[in-house]
């Protein structure tokens, strides 16, 4: 395997991991504060990817606002099952929250297949060359991937650590019981939580669907390769979960190389094992008390 | 029609048969397995593959047993010693994995084409017309045992533990227990019922491909197991039925909604499933004829 392709995977794996870094987030957040892994994850990206290109397909227009109307639509349908189903559930077994979480996600994938079908989709976009330096390809609609990305994980970063909303946040991430003997209300920081997952796995699905075709089990597919990346950065914590999943893609792109993408499941799989068996708590988690 | 009568009973059967061994996990045990259809995929795979060889049917289906029980040891070990939900993922991980390579492995499993011509249970045995029928009362027989083994793991004193780990795991370890041990032993124990029931499975169809293996098995059975109550057999029972009756059922839809393509009748039923399992979690936690008094969680 020759160092110029080794090279272009690792560029591939940067772009990936850096729009799947905004769904993990949202997978991290929601475990910090919801408290359980949110398997619905994956299926509100498909259904950002789809409400891109319906957008595109009705009302036309520009890419940019197809993608803020997906990210709209997954933070109204996030919104809408925090008050209808995980609220109802907040104070009862994480179980409980998790399996509801796999009936959420099958219902919005079917609802999606229902009105789509099983066909592939591609967003339409003007095509561009990659600028080539000497075999390392670089393609500019990747380059706005991850400038988009940034910005919006800038942004979250920001209201998380600057500001009063992301230190309530904070506080009932540490530790709910005291958080609410402070004062804290949770209602208005669950509000934000859910409508900043929503919109992140919204626009993340939106980019994976510029950069790859889009198809009913896009999200899904990619639940395992998410969870593997934000236990190995720490399940809960932010910086984690972004460098977690930016290093795992880096990994899987590579490694795929030499065992071919059939295999990428396998490999997040074993990925996840190891960690579970050799640092639990991720790189940036607190240490998990061994049962 | 008794022909299709013996074909949704052995259908039944074989869900009730996975059913028992994720009550056991999770009913009994509280381990969330959301990779089951994996087990039954090893177990279907071992059978029909040793079968193919040539080996006798009733020890390829102790291998297959055995296989998918042994599967499940290192996801016990490794995740079930940490507290939280890594069993859901490393299980529903592992599921997908055991897919992936069936998908892929050409050489072994013939991949996508999937594995013809498996040895069909009592060929050669009996009567051809009666192989069905035979069928049955094997899976009803093989069902009687495992349910009498659960009743008595439940009532032994690895039953007592294994349900107060589900309970109160702090007690437990209190008490000088491993908890992570046990509950290692009762996954083995229900992955080994999947993987048995994956290989009768196998030697029914007499034809498996990968794409009978898709997590949204696993999640029937989930769905047969909340709406029936968790944490009883009888309710394992109720759920089952009202699955396959389910399932069967929406086959019939067809003829009512004639202007409906076959996928948008696919995402119904599974729009369905995931409805379901969101209302009974919200508004039946007991399962639907559960007492309301208990709640199980």
């Amino acid at each position: 395997m020759d160092w110029i392709s080794i090279a272009n995977a690792v560029i591939n794996g940067v772009v990936i991991g850096m729009l799947l870094a905004l769904p993990a987030l949202a997978i991290t957040l929601v475990f910090g504060i919801a408290r359980f892994p949110n398997a619905a994850t994956g299926d509100y990206m498909t259904l950002g990817a789809y409400t891109t290109i319906a957008s595109q397909m009705f009302l036309g227009g520009s890419i940019v606002v197809a993608v803020l109307g997906a990210m709209t639509m997954t933070a109204a349908i996030s919104l809408l099952m925090y008050f209808w189903v995980f609220r109802a559930l907040a104070e009862r077994s994480h179980v409980s929250r998790l399996i509801a979480s796999i009936g959420v996600a099958f219902a919005v994938r079917s609802t999606i297949t229902f009105f789509a079908g099983q066909d592939q989709y591609v967003v339409d976009l003007p095509l561009v060359r990659a600028w080539n330096f000497g075999g390392i390809r670089i393609l500019p609609t990747d380059l706005y991937i991850v400038g988009a990305a940034l910005i919006a994980l800038l942004l979250v970063f920001c209201v998380m650590y600057l500001t009063p909303t992301g230190r309530r946040m904070r506080a009932i991430a540490d530790s709910p019981e005291l958080a609410a003997a402070s004062g804290i209300r949770a209602r208005r920081v669950m509000i934000f939580l859910w409508a900043v997952a929503g919109a992140f796995c919204g626009l993340g699905g939106a980019l994976l669907g510029i950069k790859a075709v889009v198809l009913p089990e896009l999200g899904w597919e990619l639940l395992m390769p998410m969870f593997a990346g934000v236990i190995l950065g720490g399940i809960g914590s932010p910086v984690g979960a972004v460098l977690g999943i930016v290093t795992f893609s880096i990994a899987q792109e590579v490694a795929s190389l030499f065992v071919g993408p059939a295999y990428k499941v396998v490999l997040a799989f074993l990925i996840l094992l190891c960690v579970l068996l050799l640092r639990p708590q991720g790189m940036f988690g607190r240490p998990i008390a061994a049962r | 029609m008794e022909g299709y009568l013996i074909a949704i009973s052995i259908s039944v059967l074989i869900y009730l048969l996975m059913a028992s061994g994720l009550a056991l996990q999770y009913g009994f045990t509280g381990l969330v397995n959301f990779g089951h259809v994996g087990f039954f995929a090893i177990g279907s795979y071992t059978s029909a593959l040793l079968a193919l060889k040539g080996v006798p049917i009733p020890v390829s289906l102790a291998a297959a047993t055995a296989l998918a029980a042994l599967a499940a040891y290192p996801l016990g070990m490794i995740s079930l010693r940490l507290g939280g939900d890594y069993l859901a993922i490393v299980t529903l991980g592992f599921s997908e994995a055991v897919r992936m390579t069936l998908q892929t492995e050409e050489w072994l499993t013939r991949g996508m084409h999937g594995l013809p011509g498996i040895p069909r249970l009592f060929a050669g045995w009996v009567d051809p017309r009666m192989i069905d029928f035979c069928i049955f009362l094997l899976l009803l027989a093989v069902c009687a045992v495992v349910f009498l083994l659960i009743h008595h793991i439940i009532r032994s004193p690895f039953g007592r533990v294994i349900e107060a780990i589900r309970d109160n795991e702090v007690a437990v370890r209190a008490l000088g227990k491993n908890p992570a041990q046990f509950k290692t032993r009762s996954l083995m124990i229900g992955a080994g019922i999947a993987g048995l029931a994956g290989g009768l499975q196998a030697h029914y169809l007499t034809f498996i491909s990968p794409e009978q293996y898709v997590p949204l098995i696993t999640f029937y059975i989930w769905i047969a197991l909340v709406l029936g109550g968790v944490g009883s057999l009888r309710g394992v029972v109720i759920g089952t039925v009202l699955l396959v009756g389910f399932l069967e059922g929406s086959r019939f839809l067809r003829d009512v909604f004639t202007g409906v393509s076959e996928v948008q009748l696919a995402s119904v039923r599974i729009w369905i499933i995931g409805m379901a399992l969101i209302c009974v979690v919200l508004y039946r936690p007991q399962g639907l004829f559960g007492k309301s008094s208990r709640r199980s969680n």
